[in-house]
């Protein structure tokens, strides 16, 4: 056992406890408080003058599946030929020993869901995994974690002659394969088994309310419709990205939907995007939204992950709110906030000392903690 | 005139001054310290304790060339028809309405070095412009501003399979810059010959925008990540006997002796980039730290819209976090850009004399949560946030 003791720790669950003690067994939590007991034979870290906050929660990344300065040999994101690839698992392009994973632990990211691209109108199943491992299935939290849609550009840029080469061609292509995977669940329910078709009954877990749908979408239009779609469709689902969302901020907060807003500290590359405004997470999180702030690494280097958080502050997300966009919030969209996401007795022990209070760069992560492990130790350069 | 009175002023060029005043007249400072008579009829601003700084300067930007939100249509910085097109202007690729140009202005940035881009061996001339103003002829400071040359994955990438022509490799690539500066030098060499009586060469466009790098008036500014792609530009560099600079320089740390042995200007960035090649696979920190380290001459770039050029300041606040010197940092996007840019004599310091380029800041001008609350162009607010 481990006691980790005076430190200001942000549990995010709770109120912030000064100079307080986290209490670490066999990777979980065994306590934490301002005033606790440290039992015999414990060994103890003292951390005065550090700040101690989770370990953040990254929803939408493509850790270990995509380039990230290792060229064309490692672009696992998107299936080809599209533009309906529901039948792949973004767990099968996952290499634990790319550099993007060094990248989360020093950034201060302990888990991620990781995303099939936004290339395919369905993309695929998302999974979420610790970032520190040799074996993905054994950094795995929970598999899967949601069904990948997308709307806008990307789609639309397929292969050759094949559709979509429009939004509503996107949106069409979206409905028709939903409704073919309700017919498929209605065989099977009448006991006529279909020809089995893996990714068919990935979107009957969606219609039968195991995983959401989680759609990319930028633009408002777009935004719009996803939530038409997904109504229509009567499932459960989240916006990824959700770039326009500050536009129709009110229409999607009394929906109550979580948005994961990112790429953070990005440009405007793209028309879709030609309304980027960091006050995005703001905005939406004082209409009701539940944001969560992403990386969408690598678009925005996991490093940078408390950074962006800082920006969004910036802009005028509130200090707790943006902190709980990071941790409890994604972990709660990712089905995973019995594990991660607060510090609380019994959760993992997924945590970060940093050098000062949050969102500064006077306050670097000095070392980042998975399941007790020091996973990250900040180097001298 | 205009007047910042109660101002901490980060001259950077020398030490803060607590509680001063910046006087402004015609554009330019006149006057800075703490005992400044303000004539009457001054525009006064009451900086109220706040950091005054001088405008941020961003050494190596696409904006109005890249523009933002556009998609294709917004891309003009790379004439991808011919791998050697030195007689490039990036002036005549830049929109001054492009969006980009008001996030700098609120992001502080005053000034910026619009080289073309790097798909091409000879990209182009670059320019130095203001941030502000509807016709690119009245921002501009100077151009050319140097000759954009490129080495590594970018040239290779444009050409070589896609094209089905020259430059393949890097060694390709090294040959074809090789090629164009002896093809220009000997141009050169019989225009000047004609005053002896010789024969005039006929016109060639491409050799006369390269005259400017031959005789050394203008450096040559060249794309290079890693650290054998640097070694090559400080090689050809050195053997044809130019003034150069250096453009990202992402693996600097490994060859950071040689660079300054050669006291070679560096532009280091975007390293807020992700991994988009293998030449820039170890962006991080470590190549600037080293540099500064070393004594090499040394500032940040964004290489906006690679990483949006509102985020320079957020970079050196990082470079902090890293262990890189306060004042280092914030040299390293002010006079230590205006110095790579080649305009140090009018803007990236707070000096009487200097144009009057000023930042007063919300906070800490490089922590992640301050704002520019008034950016000021020549002495014309340009920029002021609504609080």
């Amino acid at each position: 056992m481990h006691a980790y003791i005076g430190a200001k720790i942000y549990p995010v669950d709770g109120p912030p406890i000064d100079d307080g003690v986290i209490l670490v067994e066999d990777g979980k939590i065994a306590g934490i408080g301002g005033d606790l007991p440290i039992p015999d034979g414990v060994e103890v870290v003292d951390l005065s003058g550090k700040v101690i906050i989770p370990g953040l929660v990254d929803a939408h990344s493509h850790a270990g599946m995509w380039g990230d300065g290792e060229g064309e040999a490692s672009q696992d994101g998107n299936e080809r030929p599209g533009p309906i690839t529901a039948d792949v698992d973004a767990i099968d392009s996952v290499n634990p020993h790319h550099t993007s994973f060094a990248s989360c632990r020093e950034g201060g990211v302990t888990t991620v869901q990781i995303h099939p691209g936004s290339g395919n109108a369905i993309g695929g199943l998302c999974f979420a995994a610790k970032t520190a491992g040799e074996v993905v299935d054994d950094m795995v939290l929970k598999a899967p974690t949601g069904l990948k849609g997308a709307l806008g550009e990307n789609p639309k840029r397929g292969a050759g002659k094949d559709s979509p080469k429009t939004r509503m061609g996107t949106a069409a292509l979206i409905r028709d394969y939903f409704a073919r995977a309700r017919e498929y669940g209605r065989k099977r329910d009448e006991g006529k088994s279909p020809d089995p078709d893996r990714g068919l009954e990935n979107v009957l877990r969606v219609l039968e309310g195991e995983i959401p749908f989680r759609v990319h979408a930028h633009r408002s239009d777009d935004i719009v419709t996803a939530v038409r779609l997904c109504e229509e469709l009567g499932i459960a689902y989240n916006i990824e990205h959700c770039t326009d969302g500050y536009l129709i901020a009110g229409f999607l907060g009394e929906r109550g939907i979580a948005a994961h807003v990112g790429p953070g500290l990005s440009s405007r590359g793209k028309v879709e995007t030609a309304n980027r405004h960091e006050g995005n997470a703001a905005i939406l999180a004082a209409a009701g939204v539940k944001v969560c702030l992403v990386t969408d690494h690598p678009f925005l280097d996991a490093r940078y992950l408390m950074a962006y958080g800082g920006v969004a502050q910036k802009y005028g997300l509130s200090f707790e709110d943006t902190l709980r966009a990071l941790t409890i919030c994604p972990a709660e969209s990712i089905g995973v906030d019995d594990r991660v996401g607060s510090l609380s007795q019994g959760k993992d022990a997924d945590f970060l000392v940093l050098a000062g209070e949050p969102f500064s760069f006077k306050s670097p992560v000095l070392a980042t903690f998975i399941e007790g492990v020091e996973v990250y130790t900040r180097p001298t350069l | 005139m205009l007047a910042i009175i109660n101002a901490e002023i980060v001259p950077v060029s020398g030490d803060p001054i607590s509680g001063g005043t910046v006087l402004v007249e015609d554009g330019r400072i006149v006057a800075l310290g703490t005992d400044v008579d303000i004539p009457d009829g001054t525009r006064i601003i009451d900086a109220a304790g706040r950091t005054v700084t001088p405008g941020i300067v961003e050494a190596h930007a696409h904006v109005g060339i890249s523009e933002q939100g556009l998609g294709a249509e917004g891309s003009d910085h790379n004439e991808t028809t011919d791998p050697v097109t030195p007689h490039m202007r990036a002036i005549d690729g830049i929109n001054p309405r492009d969006d980009a140009f008001r996030e700098f202005r609120e992001a502080g940035i005053t000034s910026a070095l619009v080289p073309p881009g790097s798909a091409n061996l000879l990209g182009g001339s670059a320019v130095v412009i203001k941030c502000a103003g509807d016709i690119v002829d009245d921002m501009v400071m100077k151009d050319p501003a140097g000759m954009k040359a490129a080495l590594g994955e970018n040239p290779k990438g444009a050409y070589g399979k896609r094209q089905g022509k020259a430059p393949a490799t890097r060694m390709g690539s090294a040959a074809l810059l090789r090629e164009a500066l002896t093809a220009a030098a000997e141009y050169l060499e019989k225009k000047e010959k004609v005053e002896g009586g010789g024969d005039p060469p006929s016109y060639n466009a491409k050799h006369e925008a390269m005259i400017p790098v031959l005789r050394g008036e203008m450096p040559l500014r060249i794309h290079c990540h890693r650290a054998d792609d640097i070694v090559t530009a400080v090689r050809i560099s050195e053997e044809f006997g130019l003034k150069y600079t250096l453009e990202h320089v992402t693996e600097g740390q490994y060859v950071a002796e040689l660079l300054a042995k050669h006291q070679v200007p560096c532009a280091v960035g975007p390293t807020l980039q992700h991994g988009s090649k293998v030449e820039n696979r170890e962006r991080d920190f470590r190549a600037p730290i080293a540099l500064i380290r070393a004594g090499v001459p040394m500032c940040f770039t964004t290489d906006h819209p690679v990483v949006a050029g509102q985020f320079l300041p957020l970079t050196a606040g990082i470079a902090v976090s890293w262990g890189m010197d306060y004042d280092v940092a914030l040299r390293c996007i002010t006079l230590a850009s205006a110095e790579h840019a080649g305009v140090a004599d009018r803007v990236g310091s707070l000096e009487a004399g200097k144009d009057a380029d000023i930042v007063i800041w919300s906070g800490d001008p490089l922590d992640y949560g301050t704002f520019a609350d008034v950016t000021i162009i020549d002495g014309e607010i340009v920029y002021e946030r609504e609080v």
